[in-house]
């Protein structure tokens, strides 16, 4: 029988590749079907940005940088916050997955997967409260704080939504904001170079995602090669009081 | 003032970036030192560069000079769909701003500045690959700036990143594609100006050439420059160009000797 090189056989026959592997109780990239890959994080490389934290999943790369800029609050919520699209108060979370990550993914405006993503970032931050809403407010009625959280992926290797959430939370907690003082008599804010001040984060938010393989392998963390092969998806938020703060599931599997 | 988006999450309609107190003293400040500050006319800022970050690509490469931080994907060769037949390859560049990468948040929308940087990087390495061994093929460059600090030291990083990223692919060229920008200040003339100092030049001169071959692949100049001071600048980023090939060969022999090992 004619011997087939492995890395072809990966391409040709992906799933009885990744059945090989289980029958023996690891993953293709070593792991255990319940290990995590090793993460980590950099804070604070980005100048330009307020705050920025660079994650690393395994090989999946994220990096969010957040911006402060001054709008003025709704008449009817002056002291906090927006509602319409960006009802989570004043943090616009976006996630961005551009081509240059995955070769899957083509040039031009967000596609499906990137929206999915930014409107579960968007659901995260407002369930769990990450920051209280009024701690971003300048002055009553004519001045607030709203901070952009963009989070680009540079290298997709799978489970993007855990690192784009742990990039977000890391981001916000190195965001430093200057003192602001609003001037009643020329309406203008005006910012101080030499004081910061770091954000108040009440909770923060932590995500674990798993996929099921034929129905009756978990594993956790999948990367870009086992994902496509999996039928349901997991996505468990917890903050670090160990409430629940959001389940995801989608596929074709019922939990049970 | 971002128009409302309907693929991204929309913040209010209008925000503006926070106004510092000091900006009125910053004037003063620009108008005083005459020498640069922190490093001597000709030195550039220390390069790092790496490659294979990116393991989705087929090469890639990520660049650090002090503030300035781009990351490069290469994609390629691969085919390209729907297009009529054609006996050269494809070189498509995309350059992309991040939203934090300026100190004025920028919109996550492409527009004009990504596209002149863009085809700036394009027409840099175009004669430096052997498309002609690449039909009906496109290779995709895709280069995403985390940090900006002056267009010019991003045009001429990006291009040496997108060189090192194409190597890095196995993609066959005549040689590397260094770049090198320069400003002019009064009658000096600054290697690799950041933004602060190209603010103060009269004129910036950027160029893109292949030391392996001797051959310019690309001038952007802006502002006023007399025909002998342009050669001079020239001449100087060019022998600064050499010196940047040796930080971009060693960065490629590490990360193939890294593979090997």
């Amino acid at each position: 029988q004619k011997q087939l090189d492995p890395s072809v056989f990966q391409r040709l026959h992906p799933r009885a590749y990744l059945e090989r592997f289980l029958s023996e109780g690891i993953r293709p990239d070593g792991r255990d079907p319940d290990a995590w890959r090793s993460v980590s994080i950099n804070v604070g490389s980005v100048t330009t940005a307020d705050g920025s934290a660079l994650v690393r999943i395994g090989k999946t790369t994220m990096i969010c940088g957040v911006k402060a800029e001054i709008a003025e609050p709704e008449l009817d919520r002056p002291e906090c916050g927006f509602l319409g699209n960006y009802i989570n108060g004043n943090k616009v979370p976006n996630v961005d997955l551009p081509a240059l990550c995955s070769p899957r993914f083509k040039p031009g405006p967000p596609g499906d997967e990137a929206q999915i993503l930014s409107a579960r970032l968007n659901e995260i931050c407002v369930s769990s409260e990450i920051l209280p809403l009024n701690s971003l407010c300048i002055h009553p009625g004519k001045a607030v704080w709203v901070l952009y959280v963009d989070t680009t992926c540079l290298n997709y290797d799978g489970n993007a939504f855990d690192a784009a959430l742990l990039a977000t939370i890391a981001a916000l907690k190195n965001t430093r904001l200057p003192k602001a003082t609003y001037n009643e008599d020329t309406t203008r804010t005006i910012c101080s170079r030499k004081v910061t001040i770091p954000l108040q984060l009440q909770s923060l938010p932590l995500s674990a995602s798993f996929g099921i393989f034929d129905s009756s392998h978990l594993l956790s963390d999948p990367t870009s090669f086992e994902e496509p092969l999996l039928e349901t998806f997991i996505t468990v938020v917890m903050d670090e009081k160990g409430s629940l703060s959001s389940v995801i599931q989608s596929g074709l599997a019922t939990v049970g | 003032m971002a128009s409302f988006d309907r693929r991204r999450i929309n913040g209010p309609e209008e925000s503006r970036p926070p106004v510092f107190e000091d900006d009125e003293d910053a004037e003063q400040i620009s108008v005083t030192p005459k020498t640069r500050k922190g490093r001597a006319n000709k030195d550039i800022r220390p390069i790092f560069l790496t490659t294979g970050l990116i393991s989705e690509g087929n090469g890639s490469s990520y660049i650090e000079t002090e503030k300035t931080k781009i990351a490069c994907a290469v994609y390629g060769p691969r085919q390209i769909k729907n297009e009529p037949y054609n006996e050269i390859g494809n070189l498509n560049v995309e350059v992309k701003f991040s939203p934090f990468s300026c100190s004025r948040r920028r919109a996550p929308l492409r527009d004009a500045e990504d596209r002149s940087i863009s085809v700036l990087i394009q027409q840099s390495l175009l004669p430096s690959l052997r498309l002609e061994l690449l039909p009906k093929s496109g290779i995709d460059v895709f280069i995403t700036i985390i940090e900006n600090d002056g267009v010019e030291a991003c045009v001429a990083s990006g291009a040496v990143a997108a060189s090192t990223a194409l190597a890095d692919a196995g993609i066959e060229m005549f040689g590397l594609v260094t770049s090198c920008a320069s400003a002019m200040v009064e009658e000096d003339i600054w290697l690799d100006p950041t933004a602060e100092e190209t603010v103060r030049a009269r004129a910036s001169f950027t160029i893109a050439c292949i030391p392996a071959l001797g051959t310019v692949t690309n001038i952007w100049q802006t502002g006023q420059l007399t025909a002998e001071e342009a050669i001079c600048c020239l001449e100087a980023c060019q022998t600064c160009c050499r010196d940047i090939h040796n930080v971009m060969a060693s960065a490629l022999l590490n990360s193939q000797a890294a593979k090997c090992s």
